[in-house]
């Protein structure tokens, strides 16, 4: 579902960042890779390259078969197949929560207003919150909105799935329910790829784990290898730290 | 203010309504300076002479256009209708309202009064109030669509859009208003106007290069605005609706312009009151709009006094009525 091969990408303003360097990954279809790494390591960089919201320098990247990197791709069409989820929800605040997930429906898939809001409210009343289509973001609790950004992001019927730390903006009481949607789509056999640092979710239900550090793959594998026996010691300490 | 809060206030500030005396005693003290200043230059304030430049009365007469004697008058519903006659000639006259100074026989020369019908009349203040109304709404809305553009085309990556709009922004921040109504009236306005007349058609009237003046140099102002705007929504909204698949243009007519625009109100209607006011310039090139009208009637009418502050209370009285509105439109478009 994803390739990802050789992709370097330095920012040089306001300084000189390597962020990703030599990055090789892949992600196939209904999997659910987590990504995880210190701050400062690149995982943002990388999620955020696989749609292309970040150029990379060099490299290439595939999604379902399309090359994101070549610039004759409409990078729109990869984009509508790629939900992508934010630690800061980044919902619409002047538009209401149906209209949140009404919009691109309408606007880049070319739905009628009927059949959008059809999508969005049963995806609203899968992700719990139907019950608020009718008012604005700023009057949802945190894990609402985020919950209504998963809803906004499906309504495309992607293919695959980004979240980049959906619950690290949240207070504790709230990670539950997000958490909660995230291991159901999980379930239903989307592919995605999650940043973040509950640990929990990543033993429970991640099929891989990638650990980053200094914009490069230290070390991948399945849960239990990642968990039980780190091979790398930078991989060792990051655990010892946040565990 | 209700009672409770009028009591909590004077608790609170136990002055309150010495400082409002104050206030309205300063107030009579400067008309009262004033009026006693006119009194000893002996002015005459003639208030009563100021209604007929908004509207007046006219009489209209209704003359004869050949010679002859008047053959008939027929009365219909209050209107009449005088027919003169000659050898092999004869000529109808509507007369409404049916005054007539002739009677059926007279002998009538070419150029006598048939009759008379009074009529309604828009003074000439009235005529400046509408013009400034017009162009100051012309203006505005050309400068909304140009400084939208130009707001765009501001924060564009291509250098071309970018330096067009920042040369444009900063050649009309940087000069006088008035020296830029000269250029499009003089320079502008000779050039277009002379070519357009080499071709035989018709030339635009200095109407036109006023709203043009007006329209680019609120603008300008107006891109600022807009870029501001564009640039205080926050980065996520853009890459949520990118990520969604959103063109740019898509992204920005949903999603970050709505709110941009929104926010850029309040700095729009002051940037709109100023345009009305600037408006007054548009005299110097020819269009008589309100400062110019009341300039006219006041060599008229010889009361300069009364006739200036009148108009200076219909700007207000514009300004203010904008004011509300937009006030109103901010409200209107408030998300919860
Ligand atoms: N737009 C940018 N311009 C300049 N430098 C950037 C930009 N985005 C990221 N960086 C830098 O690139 C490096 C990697 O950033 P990235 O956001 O990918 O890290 P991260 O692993 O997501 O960290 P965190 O856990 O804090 O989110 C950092 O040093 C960061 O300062
Ligand atoms: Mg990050």
């Amino acid at each position: 579902m994803i390739e990802v091969r050789n992709v370097y990408k330095t920012f040089l303003l306001p300084y000189k960042v390597r962020a990703l360097v030599d990055i090789s990954a892949s992600v196939e279809p209904g999997e659910v890779v987590v990504v995880i790494g210190p701050s400062g390591s690149g995982k943002s960089t990388f999620l955020r390259a696989l749609n292309r919201l970040e150029t990379p320098d060099s490299g290439h990247i595939w999604i379902d078969g399309i090359d994101v990197m070549n610039p004759k791709t409409d990078i729109n069409k990869v984009r509508a197949e790629v939900g992508m989820v934010f630690q800061n929800f980044n919902l619409f605040p002047h538009k209401t929560v149906l209209e949140n997930v009404t919009l691109a429906q309408v606007v880049v898939r070319k739905r009628s207003k009927k059949e959008a809001k059809n999508t969005a409210m049963a995806l609203l009343e899968k992700v719990g919150i139907k019950e608020k289509a009718q008012v604005y973001p700023d009057q949802l609790s945190g894990g609402q909105q985020q919950r209504v950004a998963i809803a906004r992001a499906l309504a495309m019927n992607p293919k695959v799935m980004l979240f980049d730390e959906p619950t690290s903006a949240l207070d504790p009481e709230m990670i539950g329910e997000v958490l909660d949607v995230m291991k159901t789509l999980a379930r239903e056999g989307m592919t995605m790829v999650v940043v973040t640092h509950e640990m929990g979710f990543a033993r429970e239900v991640a099929d891989r784990v990638i650990f980053m550090d200094d914009g490069a793959v230290v070390e991948t594998g399945t849960p239990e290898h990642f968990f039980k026996n780190p091979i790398h010691d930078r991989t060792k300490l990051f655990l010892s730290q946040i565990l | 203010m209700g009672a409770a809060a009028k009591s909590a206030l004077l608790k609170k500030n136990p002055t309150y309504f010495l400082w409002v005396g104050v206030f309205f005693l300063i107030l009579t003290l400067v008309v009262g300076l004033l009026y006693y200043a006119t009194q000893k230059i002996d002015y005459v304030w003639r208030w009563y002479r100021i209604p007929q430049y908004f509207v007046f009365y006219d009489d209209v007469e209704i003359r004869a256009e050949i010679e002859g004697t008047v053959k008939r008058i027929t009365r219909k519903n209050g209107d009449a209708e005088v027919t003169v006659a000659d050898v092999g000639e004869e000529e109808s006259y509507h007369v409404p309202g049916g005054e007539i100074r002739v009677s059926e026989g007279d002998f009538i020369f070419s150029g006598d009064v048939l009759g008379s019908f009074g009529k309604w009349r828009v003074g000439i203040l009235l005529q400046g109030l509408w013009l400034t109304l017009k162009v100051s709404f012309i203006a505005i809305l050309f400068g909304i669509v140009i400084g939208l553009f130009a707001g765009l085309a501001r924060i564009s990556k291509n250098p071309a859009l970018k330096w067009s709009a920042i040369s444009y922004i900063e050649l009309i921040r940087g000069s006088p208003l008035l020296v830029q109504i000269f250029i499009w009236y003089f320079v502008l306005g000779t050039l277009v106007n002379t070519l357009l007349r080499q071709q035989g058609i018709p030339l635009i009237p200095p109407l036109w290069f006023g709203v043009a003046a007006l329209a680019t140099f609120t603008g300008a102002y107006v891109a600022e605005m807009v870029r501001a705007g564009i640039q205080s929504i926050s980065r996520g909204q853009t890459e949520a609706s990118r990520s969604l698949g959103m063109t740019y243009v898509q992204s920005m007519v949903h999603v970050i312009l709505p709110q941009a625009l929104r926010r850029i109100i309040p700095p729009l209607a002051g940037q709109f009151i100023s345009l009305i006011k600037d408006s007054s310039l548009l005299g110097i090139i020819a269009i008589r709009e309100l400062t110019k009208a009341t300039r006219e009637v006041v060599t008229t009418s010889l009361q300069p006094f009364e006739l200036w502050f009148v108009c200076a209370l219909l700007y207000l009285v514009l300004t203010f009525s904008l004011s509300m509105l937009l006030q109103y439109v901010e409200r209107r478009t408030l998300y919860q």
